[in-house]
């Protein structure tokens, strides 16, 4: 199936922009057509995870039945592709591959990313052994699934992950397919970025965070219970489950929630947001991380109308200094292909500060230990400022 | 180009009209010093200051250094234009003033807006220094001056504002759609009695249990036709835009069963059926015939239209299209072009002219596939803007037959927009829109080959005869 790709999409937030003239525009996604800036350093090298476990990683293919794709409903099940990252025992092996040369093909192509080598996103040293046996006692580890920005793959989420196995969760990372340029099936089928062709209709991003609280339901059905697909899932703890996205992966975070009790926390990392919260509330924790278009009143009124209906433990983080990808990998990898990313923090500087403050959220709620971080601005990140909307943010 | 107010209150239309980027056919012309009285918005709008008569002479000089008709315009028209609205605005607050007198004007430019620049200051200098009550007046004068040049594709974009609660996919009004639409403001010329619903979306009307086909005998108390002559100010009050939120009462007559009832509209936020929503949406008839309905020519419309006739013809082969323009109120002419390039090359779709009557052809781009479908688009007076563009070429070029209702008339020419000091959008066209065969279509419109117009009993009815003489022809 061949779709012609679009210029850089940040889902919703496009949709956002075309809403009206003065509907608040979108922050805008990076690895997009950038002039080269610096020298490029080749191939980018994740940094490495600070926990104690060694990380293992494994790729799921998921087909629901219950349902046809929702983007290609000729296709009568909703196939999925999933990677789970999770604490190993220490041993020898591969690394795990960071995405194939055609899914790098396809994703610098769609992001009109031109001067580097098409395969040069397959090249990205990941830290993970592939398919490294999991460890862990039985029910004992908490699950996080993230979900990535629009038009972009799970694997864009992998620095996170990496350092989530290594402090003990399982982590899924979901593709929700045909929603971003390019995901591989095991049969070798590419599916590439049907949903890019309506994301300029209205309603559009609700329909997707839909898509992805229904996927995410899916993956839950699969990874827990008696029949699940992963010969780890037995570790799970299936009473301690969060999610967390970036763009619209953060908007799916708060539709999964409203439409799955299991997900006990959810964090928006910079995504505007569409599921409609009840009058009653959303009492589950929930974190907002966003950069300077995601401050309270700013230009997107999304974050400002959910935080009323916000009525359990919530934050609300804002790093001027930080890019819409600043809490991805793209900063990581665009470093690495002398491609010039917007913001004042280094790459390793935003990843740093994403792991420590997805970390403290997902500690303090999937393990319920204190985290001093979430209650006030650190001198440590002074980048980071705690926010509240009728308030300056601190 | 971008439909003005041909669809006002449209989202879709918003989002085409401020994100397409025309074919530029002139660079952005400067004043004759060099400097740039007015340039194209970059990036995302700052907030909306209040609007200042410095702003009003920004747009003044930006419309005679930029506007289609700059060289020959008579500006005093437009200082006329605003100085009304300004001592109407003064009016209407209680505000005359004897100063509130129109300066006399010379012809030269320059020297006729100091002159009315003087006499404003003169005024507004003996009212409160109150910014929203300056800035209220500036407004009108602003809006008047715009309004002054008489073109459809002429608008100033300031205070629209989004209800707070807002989710992405949400309209605002009362959930209906009628046979005359909002466009009956600047094109009262158009409408013709019976007003009826032809469509329910959501919210109001759906709660209300409105349905198409229901004639509307009053608004708010107000016959909506006079002697056959439509009044515009109560047909409008059907499309309130946000914040507007006074409850609309009409009257209604079911047809069919000859019942006649009030009901009470509260203008809201309401959630339409997304599928509704959708720029393209795509169906396959009998007997091979595809149908695709296109409401805007959004970026990447023309792309999305050849993928989605490539998918209904992966599983048949396809006999013919029908093209669904209705309602479609424009949006970039790059997308009519290339959707046009996709049943013709090596033709004129439009020429750009100059107001001393030099043209530029717009022409196919030959590098899109030929579908090789016969081709029927179905039109109404809700095709506007970049939708007549595609319908006149369509009937120039002879590409196929256009059904329906006459187009709306309302394709001047390309918008241009401009940032102005209050953070505000002024847009205008810089040449004007002529068909194939060099004729003007706005005002005009382009008139079907089959006139087939929809009665409040097809609406009623579920009937749809201009889809169903599209059928026909291309049985023929």
């Amino acid at each position: 199936m061949s779709h012609a790709v679009k210029d850089l999409a940040v889902a919703g937030l496009v949709v956002l922009a075309a809403a009206a003239c003065t509907a608040p525009a979108p922050p805008r996604s990076v690895a997009a057509a950038t002039s080269p800036s610096a020298a490029p350093t080749g191939a980018a090298a994740l940094p490495a995870p600070t926990g104690p476990h060694p990380v293992g990683a494994t790729t799921l293919y998921l087909k629901d039945t219950s349902r046809p794709d929702p983007w290609v409903p000729e296709v009568r099940a909703r196939e999925l592709m999933v990677t789970l990252w999770y604490p190993a025992r220490a041993g020898e092996g591969s690394r795990a591959f960071y995405m194939t040369a055609k899914e790098s093909e396809l994703t610098l192509k769609g992001k009109k990313v031109t001067g580097v080598p098409y395969d040069a996103l397959s090249r990205a040293r990941t830290n993970a052994l592939k398919d490294a046996k999991p460890a862990g006692r039985k029910g004992g580890l908490p699950l996080v699934v993230l979900s990535p920005g629009f038009t972009l793959p799970r694997s864009t989420l992998t620095a996170l992950a990496e350092e989530l196995a290594s402090r003990g969760y399982v982590v899924a990372g979901v593709d929700h397919t045909y929603e971003n340029y390019a995901t591989t099936f095991p049969d070798g089928r590419v599916a590439e970025c049907v949903a890019c062709d309506s994301d300029t209709d209205p309603g559009f991003g609700t329909k997707v965070a839909g898509v992805r609280a229904a996927d995410v339901s899916f993956v839950l059905d699969q990874l827990t219970g008696p029949d699940a697909k992963w010969e780890g899932s037995s570790l799970i703890d299936a009473s301690e489950i969060a999610m967390a996205g970036q763009s619209i992966g953060g908007a799916g975070a708060v539709a999964a929630m409203l439409k799955d009790s299991r997900v006990r926390a959810g964090i928006d990392m910079d995504g505007t947001t569409y599921a409609r919260i009840p009058k009653s509330g959303l009492s589950r924790p929930f974190l907002f991380m966003g950069s300077a278009g995601h401050r309270p009143a700013g230009r997107d009124n999304s974050w400002d109308r959910d935080w009323k209906l916000l009525t359990g433990w919530k934050r609300w983080l804002v790093l001027p200094g930080a890019d819409h990808q600043s809490f991805t990998d793209v900063p990581l990898l665009a470093d690495a292909l002398g491609i010039a990313v917007p913001g004042d923090l280094s790459p390793a500087r935003s990843m740093e500060i994403t792991r420590t403050y997805v970390r403290a959220f997902l500690d303090r709620h999937l393990r319920h230990e204190p985290q001093s971080l979430l209650d006030e601005p650190s001198p440590r990140y002074p980048e980071v400022r705690f926010c509240t909307p009728g308030e300056r943010c601190r | 180009m971008t439909a003005k107010s041909m669809t006002a209150g449209l989202v879709l239309f918003l989002a085409v009209a401020c994100t397409a980027t025309p074919p530029r056919t002139q660079p952005a012309a400067t004043t004759a010093g060099g400097s740039s009285v007015c340039t194209e918005p970059q990036g995302n709008p700052q907030p909306e200051t209040p609007t200042t008569i410095d702003v009003v002479e920004q747009a003044y000089f930006c419309i005679l250094a930029n506007y289609y008709g700059r060289a020959t315009l008579d500006a005093r028209a437009l200082l006329i234009a605003g100085f009304a609205a300004f001592t109407r605005e003064l009016n209407r607050g209680g505000r005359d003033l004897p100063e509130a007198t129109m300066p006399a004007l010379t012809g030269d430019r320059h020297a006729d807006w100091a002159a009315f620049e003087a006499a404003y200051r003169r005024v507004t200098s003996r009212l409160p220094d109150d910014a929203g009550l300056q800035g209220k007046l500036a407004a009108a004068t602003l809006q008047a001056i715009v309004a002054g040049l008489g073109d459809d594709h002429a608008r100033w974009t300031h205070g629209v504002k989004r209800p707070p609660d807002f989710y992405d996919g949400d309209q605002y009004g009362l959930g209906l759609r009628a046979s005359v639409g909002p466009q009956v403001r600047v094109d009262p010329g158009t409408a013709l009695p019976p007003l009826f619903i032809t469509g329910v979306l959501g919210g109001p009307a759906k709660d209300a249990g409105l349905r198409p086909g229901d004639v509307i005998e009053s608004i708010n108390g107000s016959a909506p036709f006079v002697d056959g002559e439509v009044t515009p100010a109560a047909v409008t009050a059907l499309y309130p835009q946000y914040p507007e939120a006074r409850a609309v009462r009409l009257h209604i007559l079911r047809q069919e069963t000859g019942r006649r009832r009030t009901v009470t509209l509260k203008p809201g936020l309401y959630q339409p059926d997304p599928a509704t929503q959708q720029v393209v949406t795509t169906k396959l008839l009998r007997d091979g015939i595809a149908y695709v309905r296109l409401s805007g020519f959004a970026p990447d419309a023309a792309d999305r239209v050849f993928r989605a006739i490539s998918r209904l013809g992966a599983s048949r082969t396809l006999t013919g299209l029908v093209l669904d323009l209705r309602g479609n109120g424009g949006g970039s002419p790059g997308e009519a072009i290339r959707l046009l390039s996709g049943f013709a090359h090596g033709k004129v779709t439009a020429y750009q002219c100059a107001a001393d009557g030099a043209c530029d052809p717009m022409r196919t781009d030959d590098s899109v596939a030929l579908l090789g479908l016969p081709l029927v688009v179905l039109t109404d007076r809700g095709c506007a803007s970049a939708c007549e563009h595609f319908s006149s070429a369509v009937k120039d070029l002879r590409l196929g037959r256009l059904v329906g209702t006459r187009t709306a008339g309302g394709v001047s020419g390309p918008a241009q927009p401009y940032l102005l000091g209050d953070n505000t959008t002024l847009a205008f066209p810089s040449t004007h829109h002529l068909a194939p065969s060099r004729e003007v279509i706005d005002r005009v419109g382009v008139a079907p080959d089959h006139y087939v117009p929809l009665t409040p009993q097809d609406a009623a009815a579920g009937r749809d005869p201009a889809l169903d003489e599209a059928l026909n022809l291309l049985h023929k």
